[in-house]
């Protein structure tokens, strides 16, 4: 048991990270599946487990459906009991004002009386939307050696891609001296991972000081920053925000690779192995004598016919007889009928490719989509939930195939490199 | 909800001579089986199937595994108002007659828990055999014939039958059943071979009646003794004919032979897609992740589950959650329990190794390479097996050996203790 486990902790998963394209059209972003068996806010819930810390808020917002009923009761992640729990904290209408958090700070301020119930030393502020390992334990303890009103996560990231983060400046104490929020032109490579420790009196103090201090990043740090005593605590691992399609194929591939640095079991990242209340058994992979597999995470439950390379495949996947699956992600249940090729795509949960398709043709990896061209840009084709892609179909790169399209939608034997079948929203 | 009316009682507590070293510290019912789960999963699968969720295990030997794998019974959706599995080890009671001393013993020692559920037929089976049945059809006959015991059965040759439970059922309504005419159990020369699942339905007062009366004798089974004396005192005994796959486990031969019908284009029972059941909590297999397929893996005609790092060649084997094969290791006809660690250019041919084993490099177990093994080599759980080891086929060896024990070669058929 944790010496610090009076931190509360508040887990913000309500982002709709719409980079994911078709991927969060029916979940949130932290509800993503991940490495096969796992969703994207196991890695922070199970970081909270190991880190012995038991009480959790987690602010819903978006498409809460299936984040919900994945955390459940909370029991994967021991917290249930007597002082131990998980509640889910929905948006709730305010008296006057829009419904919708306008911010992070927005978030934990419209929670407030969460907080007042549940008095603790220090809130832990975190993200649902991240891949990592983190003691928060050796955190809390660092917070309280530095006498810190704030304490942020932060690490060392490409000078390329600081223009996504908050970024801090920091002393030879490791005292933040001074704060960008997504720095067009970064005078740091130090960025924030979105995880706070704040004292709780202070946290109290900074959200009822000014309704209009909305976000985390934009307001109360640069405040605090200026006027208090606001802590980097420096992190050296593997993390990712998995929030782009391009970043989200990347952290799965890296589970295959050892060398990575990235190690869900190791980690003791634990998932919820129920599904619609009820555990969600499977069988192991049943391996045919025609097989080939290299460089691949093969989760129970699967049957394996064909070739599958260096790729991810969530439980219960098919690959039939003469189907070759390479350089991609197959969420739960898909079938690869045989004769089929998958190359350098993603399948969201039951999709079903026909016999002698392509999903992933040709060489045109650099035709980006020409709807979401910020979201697939090199070469990765998205094929969304419960789609049924027809016999002998070529799709190129750079695609998406909607949710739920099925044979009848499909005009014509292909589909050309950064082409959509988008359905109208009903 | 009603009231269930139906209730069924496992019998787990045998720990079974022939399986050796796999049951050195566990029952039979709790020796892993099908690349996940246990043997006794057949049973609590079949019977969450059946819809029958008020369940009693009557265990003895070494329950420890047993009662860990059944955990609150939430695996098997048996938790619930009426949705319960009770594991009734033995007690000591006022006399000191504390052991179960056979099967109806161990029923009959539990009466009151029996009665205390009032129910209006109970079933007994064995938690030892692999197989796919829906017991509500045979409670279905039962009723329909207004039995006092319905037993099912399935056709063997007839030299095999005389290792189990024989019946003549007359042929009453064909393919179903029939009315038992003869029982014999373990006869030397057999007159049918329609042989016992032990799988018996019973009209409650009649168990009852025959176990209170069972008491005067000397032997407490319910094959060898409660009914042979029910089908001679002219109750209504039915066979129901049971046509679907039954892997018997006794030996350690048959139990190898029962996983490998797991395997191959026709499986003898498809476990993913009929949904067995197994305890993801037990040895906590749900926190493997999913397995990881190395750039030297070759894996043909095999079940492998989570947690598995294969980076050599996998062969018409079942490997369990947890297991690393390294580099230049062939596996092959084996089955492998949780988290068994092969060094590298290791060879097992026809091995079946318990939990925890470790084997360093250059390990051979089993047939010489380049031939095929014709009998089973057994590893008792947590071993080390030293480099270069030599282990012939047909030997066994013992959990637990001090390093010191080991030879350059345990030899063809050879027991190290």
């Amino acid at each position: 048991m944790s010496r610090f486990k009076d931190a509360l902790v508040l887990l913000l998963a309500g982002g709709v990270g719409s980079r994911l394209n078709i991927l969060v059209k029916r979940r949130a972003k932290p509800a993503v599946p991940f490495a096969g068996i796992y969703r994207i806010i196991d890695f922070s819930l199970s970081n909270v487990m190991n880190s012995g810390l038991s009480k959790v808020g987690v602010l819903t917002q978006y498409k809460p459906l299936s984040l919900m009923s994945h955390i459940g009761n909370g029991e994967a992640w021991d917290l249930t009991g007597r002082s131990r729990g998980v509640k889910i904290l929905p948006p709730r209408t305010g008296e006057t004002e829009s419904d919708w958090y306008k911010g992070t700070a927005d978030a934990v301020r419209r929670n407030l009386d969460f907080l007042t119930d549940n008095p603790a030393r220090e809130v832990i502020i975190l993200s649902g939307d991240h891949i990592y390992q983190m003691d928060f334990d050796a955190m809390l303890e660092y917070h309280r050696s530095k006498k810190a009103d704030v304490t942020v996560g932060m690490m060392v990231v490409p000078k390329s891609q600081i223009h996504q983060f908050g970024a801090g400046i920091i002393d030879n104490r490791n005292r933040i001296i001074g704060w960008e929020e997504k720095p067009k032109e970064p005078k740091t490579n130090l960025a924030s991972m979105g995880i706070y420790v704040f004292d709780y009196q202070y946290l109290m103090a900074c959200l009822m000081r000014d309704k209009n201090d909305l976000d985390f990043g934009m307001h109360i740090l640069p405040n605090g920053i200026a006027n208090d005593n606001v802590f980097a605590y420096p992190f050296y691992g593997y993390w990712r925000d998995v929030g782009t399609i391009q970043a989200y194929w990347e952290a799965n591939m890296d589970v295959i690779s050892p060398e990575s640095g990235i190690s869900p079991q190791k980690w003791q990242i634990r998932t919820n192995v129920e599904a619609e209340g009820r555990p969600a058994d499977r069988a192991p992979t049943r391996f045919g004598t025609q097989t080939m597999v290299k460089g691949s995470l093969i989760s129970a439950g699967s049957d394996i016919r064909g070739t599958v390379i260096n790729s991810v495949l969530s439980p219960g996947v098919v690959v039939e007889e003469g189907a070759t699956v390479r350089d991609s992600i197959l969420l739960t249940d898909c079938v690869v009928k045989k004769d089929s090729v998958v190359d350098l795509s993603i399948l969201d949960k039951r999709v079903t490719v026909g016999t002698g398709s392509t999903i992933g043709a040709g060489d045109g990896h650099d035709t980006v989509n020409i709807v979401a061209p910020s979201h697939l840009y090199s070469g990765i084709t998205l094929i969304g939930k419960g789609a049924r892609i027809p016999e002998g179909v070529s799709i190129g790169r750079n695609c998406v195939v909607d949710t739920k399209v099925d044979e009848g939608q499909f005009q014509g034997s292909s589909l050309a490199d950064g082409e959509s079948i988008l359905l109208a929203e009903k | 909800m009603l009231r269930p009316t139906t209730l069924a009682m496992i019998l787990a507590g045998g720990r079974v001579d022939e399986l050796n070293a796999l049951t050195y510290y566990r029952p039979k019912s709790a020796v892993p089986f099908g690349g996940f789960g246990r043997v006794i999963d057949f049973a609590l699968s079949n019977l969450m199937n059946s819809g029958i969720e008020q369940v009693a295990i009557l265990s003895q030997y070494r329950s420890y595994s047993l009662i860990n794998h059944i955990g609150t019974g939430a695996a098997w959706d048996m938790i619930g108002r009426y949705r319960r599995i009770s594991v009734l080890p033995p007690f000591l009671g006022t006399e000191a007659t504390d052991w179960y001393r056979g099967s109806a013993d161990a029923v009959f020692k539990n009466l009151d828990f029996v009665e205390y559920h009032r129910p209006e037929e109970i079933l007994i089976l064995s938690g030892d055999h692999i197989y796919k049945m829906d017991y509500q059809e045979m409670i279905n006959y039962h009723h329909e014939k207004d039995a006092d015991l319905t037993i099912a059965f399935i056709k063997v040759s007839r030299e095999e039958a005389s290792r189990f439970g024989v019946a003549v059922i007359n042929d009453e309504d064909g393919e179903r059943g029939g009315k038992i005419e003869g029982y014999w159990e373990k006869p030397e020369e057999p007159s049918s071979d329609w042989v016992s699942l032990t799988v018996m339905c019973f009209r409650p007062e009649v168990l009852y009646k025959a176990l209170r009366q069972n008491q005067q004798e000397h032997s407490f089974e319910f094959g060898k003794d409660i009914i042979p004396m029910l089908v001679e005192e002219g109750y209504r005994v039915y066979g129901y004919k049971f046509c679907g796959y039954w892997g018997y486990t006794r030996t350690v031969e048959e139990y190898w032979q029962s996983n490998m019908d797991l395997l191959g284009e026709q499986p003898a029972i498809d476990m993913e897609k009929w949904g067995l059941r197994t305890n993801l909590e037990h040895r906590g297999i749900r926190d493997f992740q999913p397995a990881h397929m190395g750039q030297a893996a070759r894996i043909s005609n095999s079940l492998i589950y989570n947690g598995c790092v294969i980076d050599g060649e996998v062969t018409n084997s079942i490997i369990f959650p947890g297991v690393i094969v390294r580099k230049g290791t062939v596996i092959e006809n084996s089955v492998l329990f949780f988290n068994n660690d092969i060094g590298e250019h290791c060879r097992l041919n026809k091995v079946v190794a318990d939990v925890n084993n470790t084997y360093e490099s250059n390990v051979v177990i089993g047939a010489e390479p380049g031939s095929t093994a014709h009998k089973v080599t057994v590893i008792g759980w947590n071993n080390r097996i030293p480099l270069q080891t030599r282990i012939e086929e047909g030997a066994t060896v013992y959990p637990n050996l001090p390093q010191t024990k080991w030879p350059a070669i345990v030899k063809y058929g050879e027991v190290l203790r």
